[in-house]
């Protein structure tokens, strides 16, 4: 039963200030001001749980910045008055499997997307883990559709043409009490559905993990988990729904609604006012926003960052699946993490995990760096700190009731939200994407007879990539097409007609970020420092801009800022 | 087994067109291949001059140093595949086979007896040294900045700044202003420079460039483009002092932070490499441990002269030679070990069945002065050597003459010790 005065009792003792919680609906609006982000984030956990449907956290944070939020700078009436049936907010994962799920139907759906690229957000930023299902809760959303996520991907991976290991996910165990405790997890595990659950002694672990820390005392190997590139599967979504008739807007932002009493009666963008019979809400950070312009903002996001290094490809061999060793006891958030593989053939390292007040800060910092080093690295004996090629971070996108939003609104006719998918979001998003198809088809029978699309194939033929062709393979494209002969990133050993096909493809690749998305340019040993310049001449040369116009990723990250003094001359040819 | 060549040589950079011409020269079969459309190696991009001055006493510019090489090749009539990509690198019997790509051929093979890998370095990047913040445009290493220059005619930045003082960061920082940018300053980490004397002046004092020494770049800032860079003081042990950090307005960020040898090709066939160098554990010979496989060039160790460059090659061209055509004993190691204030020394190991003279480059781990250098085999000393200052930055060559080994030497000790300061 939703208790308001069971969640002021929790806000006033935390005894940081006057806050005030009132009831929304079936929500909790919490007022007030606090001194820092941390007690911001801690009043919003102590309101929930205490029966409200979500916490919406209003509570002021003194002297915090607001987020420069990125708007892209285009300006035009291009999408002015167009009509759809569904339009998707947000081209990430989730959203661009709504997408595809939804041409399945005989449907005008569009995905609106306010960045340069699908997967610019949290798609990219991730571990790319297939997760088997043995974190949520029982009772939880996010156990629900990350175990139907994880069985549906094998289909997925096979009809779209991605990457998809199986490597499996060995959780080590620490204390030699825990393994006690063990056959318990295994009960649980069994219970909640993941597929298969094995327990391994501290010999076992070795002979699966040879360079596994000393310090574990046995582990649970869970062989369903698996890893996929998170880019790859975001743009197979993405492709096949616009080969089954789907249109991806980038650079298009939604910045509003107008109601028409329960309903959104257009879509307002940077690009024009947009009609649509029904509205998707997968604005991943942003979900809440949207929520907002409909008044449904019955859940808060909070971004939770989370840092990960990439190791050099060469260190692949000393771990054959994922590595994890859960801290029992540590703060809840920040157990997790470990060492993965991925399908490309590094390893991954972290993530950690930060409450942080800005949603698209990815920026990286020393203490992130540290944890990684201490806390992960020593998982596997044989790592260097010096194996690490790069890093990076993302956002979580959490509500602080923990779990996923996938529900048609309760107060706008035409709106689904498939919101707060944080991890196992990706792990989850054909099964997320399957039951929002079906909620919004469901509101869409209600205005418009619904027929199946006759012509809705589900498989994507990918480009051809070199480094999956056997030598023949290899042969018969580069004759049949030169431009395979020519590689341009030789870390990753990457050609020249594989860029070009990147640029010509159905979600076309036009900055050089795009580019290394697609095809991996530039994202080896030498982080494109051999490549990027060769880059920039075919992107300039397919999408006809001069080389001052190429960007690295949203407009305003061009490369090069003009010719130099003599164009053309001081070639080394002379 | 029939071989296609006796030698191939896998980089048409300095050190692999020096070794191309010197395996031809000592009679064998040899072939180059190139992953880029032109011979020359880096030396294509390296406009600027001051190359040459030991091997030909005359200052050329790069491409005309490169130039030279190119036409001993041509003379000799040596093959060059070029925009030739290595794909698999194996050993087979007594030899290697090489699987390649190009535009022309598609997918081909090639024998050989000897390999010699000339497959210079790569830089290292922002990420390796751990800079932190978004990844906005505007972050390039040295020699990236030097392609886009000096060979795509593009302008990278307006206002850069400059990371680390090796010899390739400097050139940049003048040819940046050459080019009408403006360059705030060049940061490097440790108290002193890393790059060669003769760049400090004339690449930075001449263009009132400033030098921040002890001074590293710790953050990024700006979200599309870069906007500036957070510059701190640094301690001693080279750790970041956060709290003095100020921010540089700036577009770019120009790295200069090292170079890497590259031989990630050769891992597959089991080659040993020295941490110190990053490069194969060689004799005088510049042999690796796998039989047959050369080493030259900056895929040995990271040279400060194109000059030596040359030289290693000549001589891993001629060694290759020798062993595809039969003309080498089993080898009897002794093994070189660097003692006191070096950094590193190539060779790590003399063979004292080929005999001969090995030629010795070594770099001292700090500056030092009044510094003697000895190499001695068990109480012999067979050479010593005086060095009013030595520099980490200048590598020093010395000619050693197996001959006056004792016989039956055991480990050859070089040994090198200075006074801080010097
Ligand atoms: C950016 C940069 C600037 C420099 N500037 C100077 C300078 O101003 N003055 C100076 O004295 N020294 C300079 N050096 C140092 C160096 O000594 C060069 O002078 C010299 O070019 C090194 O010669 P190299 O043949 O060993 O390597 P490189 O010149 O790098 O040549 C190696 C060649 O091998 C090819 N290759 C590599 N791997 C493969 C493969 N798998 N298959 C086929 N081909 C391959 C490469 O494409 C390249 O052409 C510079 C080095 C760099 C990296
Ligand atoms: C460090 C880290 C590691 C993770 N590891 C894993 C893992 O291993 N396995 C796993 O299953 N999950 C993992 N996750 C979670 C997973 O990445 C997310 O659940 C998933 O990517 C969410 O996808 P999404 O489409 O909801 O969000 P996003 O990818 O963020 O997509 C939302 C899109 O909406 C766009 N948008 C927002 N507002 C607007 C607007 N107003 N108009 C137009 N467009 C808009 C954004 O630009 C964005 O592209 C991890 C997350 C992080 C941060």
């Amino acid at each position: 039963m939703a208790n308001i005065r069971a969640v002021q009792k929790a806000l006033d003792a935390l005894g940081i200030g006057k806050l005030e919680a009132r009831p929304w609906r079936r929500s909790v609006v919490l007022e007030g001001r606090v001194r820092t982000w941390q007690d911001y984030i801690r009043a919003g956990y102590a309101a929930a749980g205490k029966g409200f449907k979500g916490v919406v956290n209003d509570i002021e944070v003194e002297g915090l910045e607001r987020e420069r939020e990125y708007i892209p700078p285009v300006r035009d009436n291009t999408l002015e008055g167009k009509q759809f049936d569904v339009i998707v907010i947000g081209g990430g994962v989730i959203g661009c499997a709504i997408a595809r799920e939804l041409t399945r139907w005989q449907l005008r759906v569009a995905v609106l997307e306010k960045e340069d690229d699908v997967a610019k957000q949290t798609s990219s930023r991730n571990n790319g883990m297939i997760h088997p299902g043995i974190a949520p809760a029982r009772g939880t959303k996010k156990l629900h559709y990350n175990i139907l996520g994880n069985r549906m991907y094998t289909q997925a991976a096979r009809e779209l043409g991605f990457a998809l290991e199986r490597c499996g996910s060995l959780i080590l165990l620490e204390k030699s009490w825990y393994r006690l405790l063990a056959p318990l997890a295994k009960q649980q595990a069994l219970q909640k559905g993941v597929d298969g659950v094995i327990l391994l002694s501290r010999r076992e672990v070795f002979r699966r993990e040879p360079y596994a820390t000393p310090a574990q005392r046995g582990g649970v190997l869970l062989p369903s988990a698996g890893v996929v590139a998170p880019y790859d599967v975001t743009v197979a979504f993405a492709e096949n729904a616009v080969e089954n008739g789907a249109q991806v807007f980038l650079h298009t932002m939604v910045q509003g609604f107008a109601m028409e009493h329960d309903r959104i009666a257009r879509v307002l963008t940077n690009r024009g006012r947009i009609r649509a019979k029904v509205v998707v809400n997968a604005a991943g950070v942003w979900a809440d926003k949207v929520a907002g312009w409909a008044n449904d903002r019955f859940f808060t996001i909070h971004g939770r960052k989370g840092t990960i290094a990439i190791l050099d490809k060469k260190t692949r061999a000393y771990q054959s699946g994922v590595l994890a060793m859960p801290r029992l006891g540590s703060k809840a958030h920040t157990k997790g993490g470990g060492i993965n593989p991925t399908v490309e053939g590094n390893l991954l390292m972290g993530p950690n995990a930060v409450e942080v007040p800005w949603r698209e800060d990815w920026s990286t910092g020393p203490e992130d760096m540290e944890f990684l080093l201490s806390r992960h690295l020593p998982l596997n004996t044989r790592l260097r700190p010096g194996d690490i090629i790069t890093y990076f971070a993302g956002v979580r996108a959490c509500t602080f009731e923990e779990d996923f939003v996938v529900e048609p609104s309760e107060y706008v006719a035409n709106l689904v939200h498939a919101a707060g998918i944080q991890s196992p979001g990706l792990a989850a998003a054909p099964a997320i994407a399957r039951d929002v198809a079906e909620m919004a088809v469901k509101l869409l029978s209600g205005v418009m007879e619904v027929r199946p699309n006759p012509r809705f194939n589900p498989v994507r033929r990918p480009n051809p990539r070199l480094t999956d062709l056997s030598l023949e393979e290899r042969a018969l494209l580069i004759r049949s097409n030169p431009a395979y002969g020519r590689i341009v990133c030789r870390c990753e050993a990457v050609s020249e007609g594989e860029i070009v096909a990147a640029v010509k493809s159905p979600v076309p690749a036009l900055s050089v970020d795009a580019v290394k998305r697609r095809v991996r340019a530039g994202m080896g040993r030498c982080q494109g420092g051999f490549c990027t310049p060769a880059v920039l001449d075919i992107l300039a040369r397919e999408t006809g801009v001069p080389p001052t116009r190429v960007v690295k990723g949203r407009p305003g990250s061009e490369l090069v800022l003009a010719p130099t003094k003599e164009p053309g001359e001081g070639s080394a040819d002379a | 087994m029939r071989k296609d060549w006796d030698v191939i040589v896998i980089g048409a950079g300095p050190a692999g067109l020096a070794a191309a011409a010197a395996a031809c020269d000592a009679g064998a079969g040899v072939c180059l291949v190139e992953r880029e459309s032109r011979p020359g190696g880096i030396l294509k991009q390296c406009i600027h001059d001051g190359f040459g001055l030991v091997r030909y006493g005359e200052k050329l510019t790069g491409p005309e140093y490169a130039w030279r090489d190119i036409e001993a090749v041509r003379r000799r009539n040596i093959p060059i595949w070029t925009e030739t990509f290595l794909l698999e690198l194996q050993r087979a019997g007594d030899g290697f086979v090489l699987t390649m790509q190009n535009r022309e051929q598609a997918v081909f093979q090639l024998t050989a007896r000897a390999l010699v890998a000339a497959t210079g370095c790569r830089e290292r990047t922002a990420r390796q040294i751990f800079i932190h913040g978004q990844r906005p445009a505007g972050i390039y290493t040295a020699g990236t900045v030097q392609h886009m220059i000096n060979i795509q005619g593009y302008l990278p930045g307006r206002r850069c700044v400059i990371l680390g003082s090796g010899d390739i960061g400097l050139i940049m920082a003048r040819r940046l202003v050459l080019e009408g940018a403006r360059v705030e300053g060049v940061y490097e980490i440790k108290p002193e420079p890393s790059g060669l004397t003769r760049n400090l002046v004339q690449c930075l004092q001449d263009y009132n460039i400033p030098l921040h020494l002890s001074t590293t770049v710790t953050r990024v800032l700006g979200r599309e483009r870069v906007e500036g860079v957070v510059v701190c003081p640094a301690d001693e042990n080279l750790r970041p002092l956060p709290d003095r950090g100020r921010i540089v307005p700036c577009d770019t960020l120009v790295l200069s932070v090292g170079l890497i040898p590259e031989n990630d090709i050769l891992e597959p066939l089991g080659v040993e490499l020295n941490p110190r160098t990053g490069g194969p554990v060689v004799d005088q010979r510049l042999a690796a441990n796998v039989p047959g496989l050369f080493s030259c060039g900056n895929a040995l160790h990271v040279n400060d002269l194109v000059d030596y460059v040359s030289e290693s090659g000549e001589i891993a061209g001629r060694a290759a030679a020798a062993y595809a055509l039969g003309r080498t004993q089993p080898p009897n190691h002794a093994e070189l070990v660097p003692e006191g204030d070096i950094l590193y020394a190539v060779p790590g190991r003399l063979d004292l069945a080929a005999g001969g003279k090995a030629v010795v480059y070594l770099r001292a781990n700090r500056t030092i002065g009044n510094a003697r250098l000895t190499i001695s085999a068990g109480d012999k000393t067979v050479l010593r050597k005086r060095y009013p200052v030595l520099r980490p930055p200048e590598m020093e060559r010395i000619v050693l003459d197996l001959a006056d080994l004792p016989a039956g030497a055991g480990a050859v000790k070089l040994s090198l010790r200075g006074e801080e300061n010097g």
